[in-house]
Formats: C-alpha cells, sequence, structure tokens
C-alpha cells in the first residue's frame, strides 16, 4: 500500500504522542527515585530530565538508614509496608483465584449456580465505597481490622468476580472433548480436572492471577479503611510520605514507587511466555 | 469383540429430534460406518454408544448387557474425537500411556504396550516430544494410538480423518482398516465422506435427518440404493435421476426421457418414474437411445467427467480417459443397459 508522506507524518506524531503520554511518568519516576533531596525539591527551570549527582538516598531514607540529606526521621519505614501488601495481595489472589475458578467450572461444565453468577458480577456495578463502610464495621466486629489476612480476606471476596469471568470464558472456550477422551479411559471427574483441566489451564490461570494480583497490589481504599498501624499496605504507606518541614517526599514516593513496581513485573516475566503462548489446546476448532 | 445393539434409539435436544428410533445390530468385530450429511445424527448415536450422552428413548446393549445410564467411564469403549482431543500438556509417550495407567497396568507393561502401539503408528521417534507441537497428521495418528493401545472392545472414530490432509487420508484408510484387521474390535466409524465409508466398513448404515435409512454392504448400497437420498450420497459423483414416464411397446417397457431420448427397461409400471443410472454405468454409444448436450468437461487424469443437459434434464457421467470425448456444446450419443437401471417413485423418492 503506497502511504502519503502527511499519513506516515502524522502516524509517527501520534505514535509518539501515545508513547510520551504513557511512559513519561514512569520515566520520570524512575529519574526522580535517584535524585538527592536538592534535585527533586527543585522547580521550573532547575528541574532536570535525569539526575545530576544520581544517589540512592531516597531509598536509604524510606528502610529508615541515616545518611540521607533529610532531616526528618520517620515514624515508620517501608519494610513493613511491603510486607503487608505482599501477604494481603497474594493470598488475596489466592483465595480469588481458588474460588473463581471453581466457580467457573461448576458453571461452565454443568450449568451450576443458575443465575446466582450474574449477580457475582453485579456486585462489581456498586461503588466500593457504598459496599466499604459496611464491610469495616463487620470487621471491626470480627477483629480483622489492621491485619494481613483481614485485608487478604476482603481482597479474595472483591477480586474473585474477576477471576471468575475471566475462568468461565477460558474454560468455555476449551473443548470438552479433551475431557470426555480422559473419562472415556475410566477416569474420574475430580482426577480430569486435576490432571488434565488444570494443567491444560495454566496460562489462563497464570494471566488471571496476574490480572488481580495487580488488582489487589495497587488498591488503595480498602487498604485505607481496613487498616491503621501494623499492617498499612504500600498505597496507603506512601500517602503518608510527607512532612510538615518539607511537604511532599516525592524522592521517597518515586523510590517507594519503583519498589511497588517490581513484584508486577517480575511476576509478568515469570509467566510471559504462558501469555504469547496463548490457549491453543492442541485440538482444531471446528 | 463385543455385539452392539441398537432398539429403538432415540434422541431429542429440547424439540429438535437428532436421532428417531434407530434400530441397528452391529456385530462382534464388525467394521460398520455410519455415513450421512452433517446433522443426520450420526455423531449423536456414536454419543451414545459411548456414553456421553444418555438416550431419551431406547436402549443400548453390549453383548445382552444393558448400557442405559453406565457412565461412559465404565463401558470400556475407545473413542476417537475429530478434533483429535489430545492432552497438549503431556508428551506423547504420556498421551499414549494414559489409558493404561488410568485402569492401574503395571509400569513394565504400559511400556511395552506404548512401545509397541508407537511402532506401529509410526511415533517411536516423537515419543517424549511435547504434544502441544505436532503437526495435524501425527495428532490424528497419536489420537488413534491412545485409543487403540487399551485394546478396546468397542473402538468409537468421529470423523477421525476429516481434518487430514488428502494424500494422508489415503494412507490412513488403509491403515485403520490394517489395524481393525489386526485388534478385530467392534470398530464405528462416523463420517460424511462416501468414499472412506465405501473402502473402509463392512457394513455402512447411511442415516439423513435422524433417520436410518439404509444398512448394507458397501456394495449393497451402491447397486441397490433404498431411495433417492442413498442413490444420491453414495458415489461420487451420486447416481444420475431424471423425471420419465414408463411406457410399454411391443419391444418392451421403455423409460421416456422427453428430450433426453429413452431407455429401454426390464420391469416396471406404467407411470411417472425417477430414472436412475449410475455415472460409471454409460456406455458411449453413436446409435444409442439417449442423447444428451455436453455442458462440461472435466479431465481428472484417468478418467473424464461429462456434466450433460437437455431440456430439464441434468446428469453427469463418467468415462475412462481412453474414451473418445465430445467437445462442449456437442451432443453426446449413449446408451446405458436394462440391469443398470434404478427405477424410484417420484413421490415418496423410494425405490420401485
Amino acid at each position: 500500500m503506497q502511504r502519503s508522506l502527511s499519513f506516515e507524518i502524522f502516524r509517527y506524531a501520534a505514535i509518539f504522542t501515545f508513547l510520551a503520554l504513557s511512559l513519561v511518568p514512569t520515566i520520570w519516576m524512575i529519574s526522580m527515585a535517584f535524585k538527592p533531596i536538592a534535585e527533586w525539591q527543585a522547580s521550573g527551570a532547575d528541574l532536570t530530565w535525569w539526575p545530576a549527582n544520581p544517589t540512592l538516598d531516597n531509598f536509604r531514607f524510606i528502610f529508615g538508614e541515616s545518611g540521607s540529606d533529610l532531616i526528618v526521621a520517620l515514624e515508620r519505614t517501608a519494610g513493613r509496608p511491603i510486607l503487608a501488601s505482599l501477604l494481603a495481595a497474594s493470598f488475596g489472589t489466592l483465595i480469588a483465584m481458588t474460588a473463581g475458578t471453581a466457580a467457573a467450572y461448576g458453571l461452565s461444565r454443568f450449568g451450576a449456580g443458575g443465575n446466582l453468577p450474574l449477580a457475582l458480577i453485579q456486585l462489581r456495578i456498586f461503588p466500593p465505597m457504598a459496599v466499604m463502610i459496611p464491610v469495616m464495621i463487620m470487621w471491626a466486629f470480627l477483629g480483622l481490622i489492621d491485619s494481613w489476612y483481614g485485608l487478604a480476606l476482603i481482597y479474595g471476596i472483591v477480586t474473585m468476580p474477576f477471576s471468575f469471568w475471566l475462568m468461565k470464558t477460558f474454560f468455555d472456550d476449551m473443548p470438552r472433548e479433551i475431557e470426555d477422551a480422559a473419562l472415556v479411559e475410566g477416569c474420574s471427574r475430580w482426577r480430569v480436572f486435576l490432571r488434565i483441566t488444570l494443567p491444560i489451564m495454566r496460562p489462563a490461570l497464570a494471566s488471571s492471577a496476574l490480572f488481580v494480583f495487580i488488582l489487589n497490589w495497587s488498591d488503595y481504599l480498602i487498604a485505607l479503611l481496613l487498616t491503621t498501624r501494623d499492617w498499612v499496605t504500600i498505597p496507603v504507606y506512601m500517602a503518608s510520605l510527607s512532612s510538615s518541614m518539607t511537604g511532599q517526599l516525592y524522592g521517597a514516593k518515586a523510590a517507594l514507587g519503583l519498589i511497588a513496581a517490581v513484584p508486577p513485573v517480575i511476576m509478568g516475566i515469570a509467566i510471559q511466555k504462558q501469555l504469547v503462548r496463548g490457549l491453543t489446546f492442541g485440538a482444531l476448532k471446528e | 469383540m463385543t455385539e452392539i445393539v441398537m432398539r429403538n434409539l432415540g434422541k431429542d435436544f429440547g424439540g429438535f429430534t437428532a436421532l428417531a428410533d434407530m434400530d441397528l445390530t452391529i456385530g462382534s468385530g464388525e467394521f460398520v460406518a455410519l455415513l450421512g450429511p452433517s446433522g443426520c445424527g450420526k455423531s449423536t448415536t456414536m454419543n451414545m454408544i459411548a456414553g456421553m450422552l444418555d438416550p431419551t428413548h431406547g436402549e443400548i446393549r453390549f453383548d445382552g448387557r444393558m448400557m442405559n445410564g453406565v457412565p461412559m467411564a465404565k463401558r470400556g469403549v475407545g473413542f476417537v474425537f475429530q478434533n483429535y482431543a489430545i492432552f497438549t500438556h503431556m508428551t506423547v509417550r504420556d498421551n499414549l500411556a494414559y489409558g493404561l495407567r488410568a485402569r492401574g497396568v503395571a509400569k513394565p507393561e504400559i511400556a511395552r504396550r506404548v512401545g509397541d502401539i508407537a511402532d506401529l503408528l509410526q511415533l517411536t521417534p516423537l515419543l517424549d516430544r511435547k504434544a502441544a507441537r505436532l503437526s495435524v497428521n501425527i495428532l490424528q495418528r497419536l489420537a488413534i494410538g491412545r485409543s487403540a493401545v487399551v485394546e478396546p472392545a468397542i473402538f468409537l472414530l468421529d470423523e477421525p480423518l476429516s481434518n487430514v490432509d488428502a494424500a494422508f487420508r489415503a494412507v490412513m484408510r488403509s491403515e485403520l482398516k490394517a489395524l481393525q484387521r489386526q485388534f478385530r474390535q467392534t470398530m464405528v466409524y462416523v463420517t460424511h465422506d462416501q468414499l472412506e465409508a465405501m473402502t473402509m466398513a463392512d457394513r455402512i448404515a447411511v442415516m439423513d435427518h435422524g433417520k436410518l435409512l439404509q444398512v448394507g454392504t458397501p456394495l449393497e448400497v451402491y447397486n441397490h440404493p433404498v431411495d433417492t437420498f442413498v442413490a444420491r450420497f453414495i458415489g461420487a459423483p451420486g447416481m444420475n435421476l431424471l423425471a420419465g414416464r414408463v411406457t410399454s411397446a411391443d419391444t418392451g417397457l421403455t423409460v421416456d426421457l422427453g428430450a433426453a431420448g429413452h431407455c429401454p427397461i426390464q420391469a416396471g409400471q406404467g407411470g411417472e418414474v425417477l430414472f436412475g443410472f449410475r455415472p460409471e454405468e454409460v456406455h458411449p454409444d453413436p446409435k444409442g437411445p439417449m442423447e444428451m448436450t455436453v455442458t462440461t468437461v472435466e479431465r481428472i487424469g484417468a478418467r473424464t467427467i461429462l456434466h450433460l443437459a437437455a431440456g430439464s434434464h441434468a446428469a453427469k457421467v463418467v468415462l475412462d480417459s481412453e474414451t473418445a470425448v465430445p467437445d462442449q456444446g456437442e451432443a453426446f450419443r449413449f446408451s446405458v443397459s436394462p440391469g443398470a437401471v434404478r427405477l424410484f417413485d417420484p413421490q415418496t423418492e423410494r425405490a420401485l
């Protein structure tokens, strides 16, 4: 196809704009994380794209080490919130994936649950705020406030509809003949599910779990309401990184943001092969 | 080796009747092809034999044992699926061993039998490959091997060759037949390809719209179709059917075909008929009583297919390539020997 020069210019301009919009904030965060205080506090013409004197001070600071130019002392360091986020998001994902996959399989194969599954997704039309105040009262009553397991439980409940609907579409797309082939050889339903269906579904499970994990990992509202001190998560902790003397601690926030980006990126890379391969099922679609 | 008896077997899906009142006995060690166009009920029948579907009415017996309600895991049938349904997360070896492991066969025995079936189907060099990356032809062999390795008494194949290429299909036709001769299983083979049914099956069951139309050896259904559907469906191309009228003259009975001429027949009653003859059973004859115009000439190597028309009649004729062939637009005179003519009732479409 012959394309005109003006079209090509437009095309590259559009690509560049899109890239800039999506990449600049990330690049800015990375740059800021390595800037000393004088550089990230600068404004106007003094701002630079890259740190002139790169330093790890921001990282040292949020983990409570001295040697930073900052004279403020942190009440709490970042270690504990990182642990809280990892525990709550991981176990929340585990709960959501276990319940969601089982429910999706039941509905997809046996029509289990009738209209209930539809109700399940309708839960999502409520703004989370509307649901969270009662949940907060319930959690307080149950003694689950400010615990990683209390947070994991509510994460599992809130993200289960996502894992359910994702897995249901994957199960619907899987040819039934693969299971029939194992059943006809004399396998029990349960064994077929564990030995045939789940292994074949590994790419689907991996991509759904990553999606659910990122939802849980980036939650701010729920953690804000359900944690107070010991088990605040990274987003809640990050919002508290300011002081009356210096205002917002942007360098520290950028450093923490960079750390927070690591787990999802590692997971993404780890399952990339599965994501790229997609679901072929080795069977032919008619 | 098991005899399958289906009596009054039927299956409805909601208001749709997929199979109506099927009566068929498949003998022990027999190779029966269920043949028909898509939607004719042949796969439904097969799935009920396997136990994947429960019949709406009627019964299925294996060697006299009632099978209704018996789950498929307990029926001891082998099933080869149209889309192969290979376990892609396993190696070829694990796929082949799957049925034996599920049955709790001892390890050395599994190794021996997997080795044997792999040799037979030429899968030995691929045993440790992941099944996800195999070609369609290999997947197809693997699917057959996975079912055959447990030596099921009943072997069910659902259009196993419809996705493979034509050359490989010809190879597999003879290999499947050889496999069945070796193991002597009762084999039920679903296909819409009449050539597969004709070349492999001991008997063919022709089906259409949920009904069993005719059961017989390949030559029986070829030579004596019970109705016009079977006549058209069997053979490539199928039987020609021209509207005509039986008249009697002093020389004997003939069918008057209007613009296409006439043809003597051996027996029949006066009145409207559908005059049927196989494209292969035409004799070019400059003095023949039938004449039609050539509309298309298809040369396919050893054979030539002439498309003919006369008035509202259309017909196809197959000639060997030695025969002189008229050009497009020319007249073609021929005769059909009275013994090769089949007559059908134009109303009921049944054979007369």
